[in-house]
């Protein structure tokens, strides 16, 4: 067990292994203090009492999505992670045999910056690229690269499932976005029928992974087998999603590594970089540029966005002056909109942030009843700014008073127990 | 143990104010913790507007790049053959591990 920006984790790094059987979250027990926050905040019920006494656990990996928002929400930093590549990121670092790829989403450069003292929210993305060359990785490759990939895409998919209805074998609409692991995971869990629902395209890492051994390994004239690929996520499902054993389109493991914001920031503290004094840089191209459009996947309904910009232009052959779409922006619960587009008609999309709202939204599809042509579901509130792996709030630990009474009522039940 | 007035007055208003406080407490940390989720989201809709020059996914060169019809890595354009065989997947039903739980008796909130 290692600590980690507060948090802590165990220090193994899997392989190999089925991701279905891992605790990727997990309470512990002696720092437990009962106050039910986690239950309260986890969408299936996988994190529950385990004893008379109000001591949580996640009860089995199967109901668990790996989000971590019980994680982050708890007061008591009693939950830890369960998987942690930082020790082998380290040795693959130093050795001169090894290509290291860094491969940071776009929610890590709202975040980062927060565990070096800056206020929340500042956008750290110039520094993030020079601390990752500081490190030692030999390319800064970027996931947002991605994101616009996965706009090309998901988009052109959209496009043709909307044109395809009504014929012989057609995909089925709505169409579900695809880049949050935690509302995969939880459709093949939970909505196994509404499969054929969700887009077919791999999340923006799920393509990163592969492109930088295949495109970016021509590109460079590295053999792709040096290659080791970490995907740096405001996330801990993506650990989940990084071990999936069909991730391996590029011939070799598409994703060697899976790290998250807190991880990254105690990978330059642990280096002795001083964050706050480096340049901004900008990643290397080919598989580094990107767009606004790809960096507010960082935002819950910043997918929905995104697309509608690439669908506006594709469907009605005009520009869109105005790129902002700001109907559907989403801070929690579920939004929807029609967006009118010339020459076509109207889009009509939805937005749930959090996997309570998206199981209404799928309850809806289910039945029959559901009006969308295009859904975005982020299993964390507000999106991937509000990831399980970005730094702490401090607000949550930080309530002398609200732990103070949690400390009280665990010890009054305690006595009410034994009596 | 004997209770007198003034302490079972007492222990009365304990027990109200715990069960004020049990309700209102994880509500309120939610609260909280989305007006931080919200600073961080306003940053990332001004980097949007101010700091990125290219604003769709369509307009980034090296999208053209890649999906060159001539010699790009993705010539086919999106949802080609390329496509299909490196950027799009597979789903798998992961119900029965659940069923398998929820018939030992665990119980869950879907």
């Amino acid at each position: 067990m290692k600590k980690i920006e507060g948090v802590m984790a165990q220090t193994n790094a899997p392989k190999g292994i089925d991701p279905d059987g891992i605790f990727f979250v997990q309470v512990d027990p002696t720092k437990c203090e009962a106050c039910g926050t986690c239950e309260e905040v986890c969408a299936t019920g996988a994190i529950q009492a385990i004893n008379e006494d109000g001591i949580r656990a996640v009860v089995d990996p199967a109901a668990c999505m790996n989000c971590g928002q019980c994680l982050t929400n708890c007061p008591y930093s009693a939950i830890y992670e369960g998987v942690s590549f930082v020790d082998e990121i380290f040795e693959k670092l130093q050795d001169p045999d090894t290509v290291v790829v860094s491969m940071p989403a776009p929610a890590v450069r709202y975040g980062l910056g927060e565990s070096f003292g800056a206020p929340t929210g500042t956008y750290v993305g110039g520094q993030m690229h020079a601390a990752l060359r500081k490190l030692g990785f030999d390319y800064i490759w970027d996931n947002e690269f991605t994101a616009d990939v996965t706009i090309m895409e998901e988009g052109t998919e959209l496009i043709q499932r909307v044109k395809e209805q009504g014929k012989k074998g057609a995909r089925p609409l709505p169409q579900f976005t695809s880049c949050c692991p935690g509302w995969v995971k939880f459709t093949e869990t939970f909505y196994p029928d509404l499969l054929p629902n969700l887009s077919s395209c791999k999340s923006p890492i799920g393509m990163l992974g592969p492109l930088s051994k295949t495109y970016g390994a021509h590109e460079t004239h590295t053999p792709a087998k040096k290659i080791y690929t970490v995907s740096i996520m405001p996330c801990i499902a993506k650990k989940y999603e990084g071990l999936r054993p069909e991730l391996a389109d590029s011939g070799f493991r598409d994703i060697d590594a899976t790290i998250n914001t807190r991880e990254l920031a105690y990978m330059i503290k642990t280096a002795g970089i001083d964050f706050n004094s480096l340049p901004s840089q900008k990643p290397d191209p080919i598989l580094g540029d990107s767009t606004g459009a790809a960096t507010i996947f960082g935002n819950s309904g910043g997918v929905m966005e995104a697309a509608l910009r690439l669908a506006y232009e594709v469907l009605s052959g005009q520009t869109l002056k105005n790129p902002d779409i700001k109907v559907v922006r989403t801070h929690e619960g579920i939004n929807t909109a029609d967006v009118a587009v010339p020459g076509f008609g109207t889009v009509k999309v939805a937005v749930a942030s959090g996997l309570a709202n998206a199981a209404k939204l799928c309850d809806e599809v289910r039945a029959g009843k559901s009006p969308y042509h295009f859904i975005e579901i982020m299993s964390c509130p507000g999106g991937c700014v509000n990831g399980g792996g970005q730094p702490i709030d401090p607000e949550v630990t930080a309530s002398l008073f609200r732990s103070t009474v949690a400390k009280i009522n665990k010890r009054f039940r305690a006595r009410r127990v034994s009596a | 143990m004997k209770m007198n007035r003034r302490g079972f007055i007492k222990a009365c208003g304990f027990m109200a104010g715990y069960a004020v406080l049990g309700v209102n407490l994880t509500k309120e940390a939610v609260a909280s913790s989305m007006n931080f989720v919200g600073l961080r989201q306003k940053s990332v809709y001004d980097a949007d507007a101010k700091i990125y020059k290219v604003r769709k996914s369509q307009d980034n060169p090296m999208i053209a790049k890649i999906y060159d019809h001539k010699d790009g890595f993705l010539h086919e354009g999106p949802c080609g053959h390329m496509s299909h065989h490196l950027l799009h997947t597979h789903y798998v039903d992961r119900s029965a591990r659940l069923a398998a739980l929820k018939a030992k008796g665990f119980k869950f909130n879907l």
